[in-house]
């Protein structure tokens, strides 16, 4: 939402995608599973009828009506008046919520870098097919917002955002997800980056991201080290957002209780939201960004 | 089974298990580590259930593992004990023999160590006194080391340590054994109520012990039941080849030449060929070679002859020296290989024999080799004696026939007739018809002579002093005695020959003969005759209150001192070789100690002992363990536990 140095974001939009990841991005685009209602007049079909080529319906003319509309061919047999109806294309609004707080931070390569490389080439991928993009980082709320990004011109602006925001402070997701659905930014394309380890649940804050009409996809980033926890002895773990403490012993036993904990969790995260309409994606922090853009996000149709 | 220490147990498990069982619940020191968020490890931890302190110590092995590891500990602590005998405590009476054959090292190391070790096994396995049952007290023993001389190690004691200690204290010598001294003195501490046997009744009979070789002098002489005697038998071979007699003498005819005879033993039961090897001051002078017969074989009642061979060396030499032959035999035993003997200048005796007139007693002194005999009368002898006013006298030996002298000076006496005065003996009444009834024969003064038939018509009862040395003793008196005072000897025969029948008997001649040299050899400064191990060594001839020094193989350097008396006793020669007597201002004197004994170099083990007609059949087997200390085990038991700990606790922590 800032001002934005366009001679030094240029640069720094390099940081989060190479030349390459770029260029093999500029052929996709951005799908929506559902057909949704935009603001300006664009290349998506939209539930609105308006001017353009694809016929919708047709309805019974009133007097006022254009008569440019009117279906001769009708009234020729009929001798009754129809108007004909076409499906207006409007443009298509994309929603990246991103998380940055201070969970982020953890894992070798860390879920920050991740998520933020992954929520560039999302948005990259939106701003060169000339969609609306909102991007919103979260902790404790929102964080950070730009809005109405439209065009390869606001590239530098949206890796403005994206490197600027550090991860820090606690996250409360339910709070972030209120005050993005009140902000009044339309419906559109929703993709929530977080690792949705949030101590108060994750439901609260997806229902009412679900409420506001949205085609939502959930990308949980976990890093290596959640997904295998590699440490042993006698330890006195550290929550790195609230400082809590949990005293372990680390056993064979208590890792399997553990990783059966984990698989729980993404299991009911992913089931939230499949029954919701919902999709749900596990990204390893480990993994390339680039081979979960250019394959698995273009299978699940996120992406085409 | 019984406890050893079972309150240092108690006390250690008062301490230690509370610690234990505090350390579980308290938590470790833990390393802190930093993650994304610990909803999940919580959920984890959750599931294992540790929050719990019970079901954490329900379920976990370790712990158990760790506290059954713990008992073990605390219960060896208590060090139990596993008795298997029955029956109520007893008294024990430990005799180790420690005499010459008990260095022999058939067992390996030596014979006295294994009786030791045995003995220590079997102080071991006595019953202690246990803590629990108030009342009954324990087994005892009491050690007594024996040789020539019996010696207490250790009174009656449940003492285990002390026993021990006391076993341990026993060194070897080289003496010979007497074993009914032993037995007396242990009979008689058996008797005696101690301090620590509480209400134990002086009556119940002690068990002898006896660890031995079985090679006792006086074997005959003990009476012991055959039950109140266990016999273990020490040693395995018997091959030994012993010097068990030995003589260096100067010839009668020319001084200047030595004559050496000896006698070698063979006790094993082959024939040994070997060298036999004479020095003269440590030089060696000849060697000579030897083959000894095999011993004779044994029958029911005897072991069996010794093999012998007598061997002699001959050499010229007119000083004093010290004489060895060695065989160079490596047998089991070597005490015994060599023997000793000191020999002195030719020394021409000086004897005066004052008499009223006594052809008979002076053609008998004439009949010995005295280079210079001289005859006076009581009145020369008294104004010569009074001149030399209680100095040393000029002769070797005064002879005093019937005549009570006035004036003793210094020297060595052979009084016949009353004794004199100022000796502490005092004629008590005359005696009629006398005839000896025992005489010692194998002291040197009464060497060959047999006073059998000697008759004396008339003689003087004396009243000796206790420690005079009676050699002979008529019906009612002593016929013969030997007395010390003054720095003097005096050889007390209380009757004139003329009224006995003495002067028909070889024997008188001999008698003055042996007199003679003894006292010549007892008096002269420097002179010493052999010893056998354990024989007092006895010096006269010093002012009182001399100051002298004692070396020899088994000590350096003791200082004695000459008594009241003048004689420098020292009673504790027990190792074979040469000793050394220097006192200030004189030349050493030396003294060879000798085993010479056939009995203690005859090392063959006994499997049995006749005591008074009764055999006692030596224990079979080594002395084995009875009671077991369960400590070892239960050490044992805690490594194993530990090593299963281990193992568990790797796989549990194992990812």
């Amino acid at each position: 939402m800032g001002k934005i140095d366009k001679q030094t974001s240029g640069r720094r939009l390099t940081e989060l995608l190479d030349a390459n990841f770029m260029a093999r991005l500029d052929s996709l685009d951005i799908l929506s599973r559902k057909i949704l209602t935009g603001k300006l007049h664009g290349e998506r079909r939209s539930k609105r009828r308006g001017q353009s080529v694809e016929f919708a319906d047709h309805r019974a003319y009133v007097a006022g009506d254009d008569l440019r509309f009117v279906d001769w061919n009708i009234y020729g047999r009929l001798e009754q008046l129809f108007l004909k109806l076409f499906l207006e294309e409007q443009d298509l609004t994309v929603h990246l919520v991103v998380d940055t707080s201070s969970s982020m931070s953890f894992g070798e390569p860390s879920k920050e870098i991740f998520i933020k490389k992954l929520a560039a080439a999302l948005a990259y991928v939106s701003l060169v097919n000339n969609n609306r993009v909102n991007i919103s980082c979260f902790s404790d709320g929102v964080t950070g917002q730009v809005s109405n990004m439209r065009g390869r011109n606001y590239l530098a602006a949206m890796a403005e955002l994206l490197l600027k925001s550090e991860p820090e402070g606690q996250s409360n997701f339910e709070k972030a997800c209120r005050q993005i659905v009140t902000s009044r930014i339309g419906t559109g394309v929703m993709v929530v980056l977080s690792d949705f380890l949030f101590k108060e649940g994750f439901d609260a804050g997806l229902r009412r991201l679900l409420g506001g009409n949205y085609d939502l996809y959930v990308i949980q980033a976990l890093s290596p080290e959640e997904l295998e926890p590699k440490i042993s002895g006698d330890l006195k773990l550290v929550d790195v957002e609230d400082f809590d403490t949990a005293e372990i012993t680390i056993s064979a036993a208590l890792l399997k209780f553990y990783k059966r904990n984990l698989s729980a969790y993404c299991n009911e995260l992913k089931d939230f939201c499949s029954r919701r309409g919902a999709a749900y994606v596990l990204a390893n922090s480990s993994d390339s960004v680039e081979s979960l853009v250019l394959n698995y996000l273009r299978r699940i149709r996120l992406l085409r | 089974m019984e406890w050893l220490t079972p309150l240092i147990a108690v006390y250690a498990a008062a301490i230690v298990l509370p610690l234990f069982v505090l350390l579980y619940f308290l938590k470790l020191r833990r390393r802190e580590q930093i993650i994304s968020s610990t909803l999940l490890w919580k959920r984890a931890v959750q599931d294992l259930q540790v929050n719990a302190p019970f079901q954490r110590i329900r379920r976990n092995i370790l712990f158990f593992l760790q506290l059954l590891m713990f008992l073990a500990m605390l219960v060896a602590i208590a060090q139990p004990v596993l008795s298997l005998i029955g029956g109520p405590s007893r008294r024990y009476v430990i005799l180790i023999d420690r005499s010459a054959s008990m260095n022999a090292t058939d067992t390996g190391t030596n014979r006295l160590d294994e009786a030791k070790k045995e003995a220590k096994t079997f102080v071991e396995s006595m019953r202690d006194s246990s803590f629990f049952s108030v009342g009954e007290s324990g087994d005892q023993a009491m050690v007594i080391a024996f040789d020539n001389r019996p010696k207490v190690m250790c009174s009656f004691t449940s003492n285990k340590r002390q026993l021990i200690a006391a076993i341990d204290m026993i060194t070897a010598t080289d003496g010979r054994s007497f074993l009914a001294e032993a037995v007396t003195v242990a009979k008689a501490f058996a008797q005696s109520v101690t301090t620590e046997a509480n209400n134990r009744s002086a009556e119940e009979p002690g068990k002898l012990l006896l660890f031995s070789d079985g090679c006792i002098e006086d074997i005959d002489d003990i009476a012991v039941g055959k039950e109140e005697l266990s016999f273990y038998s020490i040693g395995k071979s018997g091959e030994n080849v012993a010097v068990t007699a030995m003589k260096a003498r100067r010839s009668y005819e020319t001084p200047e030449k030595v004559e050496i005879f000896a006698t070698l033993s063979n006790f094993s039961k082959q024939e040994i060929s070997t060298d036999v090897q004479l020095s003269l001051n440590g030089n060696v002078q000849a060697v000579k070679a030897v083959r000894i017969p095999p011993r004779e074989a044994a029958d029911a009642n005897n072991k069996g002859r010794a093999g012998n061979v007598a061997i002699d060396f001959s050499l010229s030499y007119g000083e004093r020296g010290v004489i060895e032959v060695r065989h160079l035999y490596k047998d089991k035993l070597a005490t015994d290989d060599a023997s000793w003997s000191v020999i002195f200048p030719p020394q021409k005796l000086s004897v005066l024999l004052v008499t009223g007139g006594n052809a008979i007693l002076e053609s008998a002194l004439r009949a010995c080799p005295i280079a210079n005999l001289k005859v006076s009368n009581p009145g020369e002898y008294e104004s010569a004696a009074k001149a030399l006013a209680g100095a040393q006298q000029a002769y070797d030996v005064i002879i005093i026939d019937n005549y009570i002298p006035q004036n003793l000076g210094r020297g060595r006496y052979i009084i016949f007739g009353r004794p004199p005065g100022g000796i502490d003996v005092t004629a008590a009444e005359e005696l009629k018809d006398q005839v000896i009834i025992d005489w010692r024969a194998r002291h040197p003064v009464l060497n060959y002579v047999n006073l059998e038939n000697l008759f004396a018509a008339q003689c003087i009862k004396m009243n000796l002093p206790r420690d005079s040395e009676v050699l002979a003793e008529f019906n009612e008196g002593a016929a013969m005695a030997m007395v010390r005072r003054n720095a003097s000897i005096y050889l007390l025969v209380p009757f004139d020959i003329l009224q006995t029948n003495w002067p028909f008997d070889s024997g008188l001649v001999l008698f003055c003969y042996n007199a003679v040299e003894f006292l010549a050899e007892e008096g002269a400064t420097g002179r010493i005759s052999e010893l056998q191990t354990g024989q007092a060594l006895i010096v006269d001839g010093f002012t009182p209150e001399t100051e002298a020094k004692i070396s020899g193989p088994s000590l350096d350097e003791k200082e004695v001192k000459a008594g009241s008396s003048g004689s420098i006793i020292f009673d504790s020669v027990d190792r074979v070789g040469i000793y050394s007597l220097n006192a200030s201002g004189q030349v050493p004197r030396y003294f060879a100690v000798n085993l010479l004994d056939n009995r203690e170099s005859d090392i063959e083990a006994v499997g049995e002992i006749s005591l008074s007609g009764e055999v006692v059949k030596a224990q079979q087997g080594d002395v084995r363990r009875a009671n077991f200390p369960a400590w070892p085990f239960l050490t044992g038991i805690v490594l194993c536990i530990a090593i299963l700990e281990w193992l568990i606790y790797n796989m549990k922590v194992r990812i």
